[in-house]
């Protein structure tokens, strides 16, 4: 029973990030209508960021601030420079998935080229102590990232909410042409969402790095199950990215252990999650129904 | 009335030029080249037979697969298997992968009949990441990372052993085995681009792209859209199964480190760099990205700049879709309409 | 000198022209209608007007040369445009929509919204509901009140009835009216009902086929032979 439980709190854990990066794929499916495939790809970039801070000898949760900052801005260049000229995804869905396609190898390559390819390693922002519950041992790590993941959604919900900057999101996420002709200007308010996205992806990432290394290859698998969390959750629902991200954790680091048969397919939870749901349920747990319409 | 860039020159002719240009380079190639170049172009073809699969399926029918990387692989263990346990010859056990790929590709189509554009592409791209990891699962049969070489039963010094498979040309050819190697691939290469050529150009192929433009309307017009959807997952996963049993044959070995994500991604590449639905563009983008890989990335650029190959990939195919959304064929041809109507416009008589 | 005046004003879609060289104005505090049959070019003048779609020829907003504007820029220059089909934000409640009109504002919206839950009770009802889930004519209130809540001079005002019951269209004309005497913001109408925009218009364009054919006061169109007969039902 206490290894389920162990096994419990690192799918949470672990969960806990892919719902960071699920949310920043749902800030940008709400605001620009598109599955962003370069999120993850962007994340590892912004958690570069991160390191590069690090390393120069900042104090790592500033370094992770800063790498926000930074992801931030690569995200909005992102926007301004390649996505905005493409187009309404549900038109010419092709060319939406071949530039994130392009986006994807492109910052890939690019952080091979900038960073080169050892791997770079970075601390737990929580250390690496344990909390003992009985028999059971739970990383602080782990726990941290959730109520690292708890204070993101709350600020995310205080963001859309209660202020005008949110108000003006969630009103160009429904209708562009009307919040224009009421004076938000839509552009800028994009390009923030995408700014927004990339900020959050660095978060993930100095949660994520810590249990492999800051490469190029950090978030390619992650990436999977923050879509798989974010189908499951519904693509427009931040709850359901952070109640997704939670279940495909759990998913994914408890059933391996249990069912032999995909023991060495950590992915294959996820895949079944995402296929089933589009099958079954498109709008997933969360989402609206108009999420279904192509 | 024709059109004639010099008097007395039918128009026929003149369209057939660069045809036969392309044969003529694709035949003398191997006879101009160093053994190791001829390697290299050689290692090309399976990618293309695989991007023609794919831009039968994205291009010309619009469902966006961004796994075909997983069908690749699937024809590559199958045929690897074949001739590792049951001894078939080349052509047959690539058959075989042909096969096992076209009843996987139909087992896609069917869900993928509910599930279209993004989430498809969603979807594909769960697929491509699952196939290492299948491998993997099945270590066993599969070789996992390691990987299986793949061999078959040659005399060797006197005995008979289980050696990594070789293309012996006949000795009547005259032909070195590189040379020999290449024609094969390159004939079945044609084979595969000459069915597909028909199929597009047929009443099949017509309704793939009606299909892509309005499905509604290509039901109401009579088309059989779930039939021939599912038909065109197959046949385009076959023919990534044919690309994958290339690959096999050709480098002796599968292992799961050559079907990752990326190759999925790179046959995307090949498809729009070269032009999406139309006949030649899977090769040409197929020789593109050979280029970036074999030439630039391999003997132009230094160590530590050698990631600016796929970043330049990358780019490149950001702008094509925004620039030159028909890729290298289909700009070719709107820029060769445009200079024909200029022309055309010059020599209208007042 | 009128609060808008427009001259030669020419627009299309893509390779087809739909307005050849419009000459119109309306003045501040005065209710203008452009008449005309459906695919005459109506909403594309208002869209033009409001950059929504690239035109030719002039704009002026009190001499200021407006033509080609971004939406939200003409906003804030004071000219709002309430759009063909409504285009309420569905997802957003009704006080948010109310919200968002106002927002190049930076003063205090909340007396407005309360104002304008006055003048409109149904809306005020509803002012936590999400604006997709009322009827039509609720819709068009809360357009109609969304656009009022930037304080505009200008307002655009694009075919109201369409899609409305006969009595909610004059249900509707009856409180924008009332609206536009009290606050003295001027209006530029388009519509295909002709009897409800000449009572609530001071004067009026006649739109066909892109071009201006008549142009007078609202009773000299009501007593047009022609008018009569073509849009009034003689």
């Amino acid at each position: 029973m206490s290894q389920f439980l162990q096994f419990l709190f690192i799918g949470l854990g672990n969960g806990a990030v892919y719902a960071m990066i699920g949310m920043g794929l749902v800030a940008i499916y709400r605001a620009t209508g598109l599955l962003n495939f370069a999120q993850g790809e962007m994340a590892m970039f912004a958690t570069f960021f991160v390191w590069t801070l690090d390393d120069v000898g900042l104090p790592l949760w500033l370094a992770v601030i800063g790498g926000m900052v930074g992801g931030g801005v690569v995200g909005a260049l992102t926007y301004q420079v390649v996505v905005r000229p493409v187009g309404d995804p549900h038109q010419k869905p092709l060319a939406v998935v071949i530039v994130t396609v392009g986006l994807f190898l492109a910052f890939n390559a690019l952080a091979q080229l900038i960073w080169g390819t050892d791997q770079r390693p970075l601390d737990p922002l929580f250390g690496t102590g344990e909390l003992q519950l009985g028999s059971t041992y739970i990383a602080w790590q782990k726990l941290g990232a959730l109520a690292v993941l708890g204070i993101e959604a709350a600020l995310f919900y205080v963001l859309f909410m209660k202020t005008k900057l949110g108000l003006s999101m969630r009103a160009v996420a429904s209708n562009p042409e009307s919040s224009g002709l009421c004076g938000v200007p839509v552009s800028r308010i994009l390009l923030f969402g995408w700014a927004l996205a990339s900020a959050v992806g660095a978060v993930a990432g100095a949660f994520m790095a810590p249990n492999s290394a800051v490469d190029a290859n950090l978030m390619q698998v992650p990436l999977i199950f923050a879509f798989a969390a974010i189908t499951l959750g519904g693509f427009d629902s931040f709850v359901g990215a952070v109640v997704g991200g939670l279940a495909i954790g759990v998913l994914t680091d408890v059933v391996p252990k249990y069912v032999g048969f995909v023991e060495k397919m950590p992915t294959a939870p996820a895949f079944l999650a995402i296929l089933v749901v589009l099958l079954i349920r498109p709008q997933g747990l969360f989402g609206s129904t108009r999420v279904v319409r192509v | 009335m024709s059109t004639t860039a010099a008097p007395g020159v039918p128009a026929r002719l003149l369209r057939a030029a660069p045809w036969v240009a392309l044969v003529v380079v694709l035949v003398v190639l191997p006879q101009v080249l160093q053994p190791y170049w001829v390697n290299r172009v050689t290692g090309w073809i399976p990618l293309a037979i695989a991007a023609l699969g794919l831009n039968l399926l994205t291009g010309y029918n619009g469902q966006i697969s961004v796994g075909h990387g997983a069908l690749y692989g699937l024809g590559a263990y199958a045929t690897a298997l074949v001739v590792n346990e049951w001894d078939w010859p080349f052509l047959a056990a690539i058959a075989v992968g042909a096969v096992v790929c076209f009843g996987a590709g139909v087992v896609i189509g069917l869900p993928a009949l509910r599930i279209k554009g993004l989430y498809l592409a969603l979807v594909t791209l769960a697929v491509a990441t699952l196939f290492p990891q299948l491998v993997e699962q099945f270590s066993d049969t599969t070789g996992g990372t390691t990987g299986l070489a793949v061999t078959s039963l040659q005399e060797y010094r006197g005995r008979m052993r289980e050696r990594s498979v070789k293309f012996e040309p006949p000795e009547w050819t005259g032909l070195a085995a590189d040379q020999w190697r290449y024609y094969l691939f390159l004939a079945l290469a044609a084979v595969c681009f000459v069915i597909v050529a028909n199929i597009v150009s047929s009443r099949v192929g017509r309704s793939l792209v009606a299909i892509r433009d309005n499905e509604v309307a290509a039901e109401v017009s009579g088309v059989n859209v779930a039939a021939t959807k599912v038909f065109t997952f197959g046949i385009s996963a076959a023919l990534a199964g044919v690309g994958g049993g290339l690959l096999a044959l050709y480098n002796a070995r599968v292992s799961s480190g050559s079907f990752t994500l990326a190759v999925s991604l790179y046959f995307l590449v090949a498809v729009v760099l070269g032009g999406p639905a139309t006949t030649l563009g899977p090769a040409l983008g197929a020789v593109l990205y050979g280029l970036f890989k074999d030439v630039v990335e391999a003997e132009v650029l230094p160590e530590a700049w050698k990631p600016a190959s796929p970043l330049l990939l990358g780019a490149l195919l950001v702008v094509t879709v925004l620039v030159a959304p028909g890729g290298i064929v289909g700009t070719t041809r709107q820029v060769r309409a445009r200079f024909t109507a200029r022309r055309l416009r010059g020599t209208t008589p007042p | 000198m009128a609060l808008l005046e427009v001259q030669g004003l020419t627009a299309g879609y893509g390779i087809v022209d739909v307005l050849f060289g419009l000459d119109f104005s309306v003045d501040a505090g005065e209710a203008v209608v452009i008449l005309g049959a459906n695919g005459s070019g109506k909403t594309t003048t208002l869209r033009a007007l409001s950059g929504m779609i690239p035109a030719g020829g002039s704009a002026r907003l009190d001499g200021t040369p407006v033509l080609g504007t971004r939406p939200d820029r003409l906003l804030r220059a004071g000219v709002a445009h309430v759009p063909q089909g409504r285009g309420t934000i569905v997802d957003l409640t009704v006080e948010e929509n109310l919200r968002i009109g106002g927002s190049t504002r930076r003063d205090d919206l909340a007396g407005d919204i309360e104002r304008w839950f006055e003048v409109f009770p149904r809306l005020g009802e509803r002012r936590t509901q999400r604006a997709g889930s009322m009827s039509g004519g609720e819709q068009q209130m809360l357009a109609i009140a969304r656009a009022f809540m930037s304080r505009p001079r200008l307002v655009l005002l694009d075919e109201p009835s369409l899609g409305l019951a006969p009595l909610v269209t004059a249900e509707v004309f009856g409180q924008v009216g009332a609206l536009v005497r009290e606050t003295g913001t001027a209006v530029l109408l388009v519509e295909q009902n002709a009897n409800l925009a000449l009572d609530f218009a001071s004067r009026g364009y006649v739109l066909e086929a892109g071009r201006i054919v008549v142009s007078g006061t609202a009773d000299e169109l009501r007593g047009d032979e022609a008018i009569r007969k073509a849009y009034l039902g003689a």
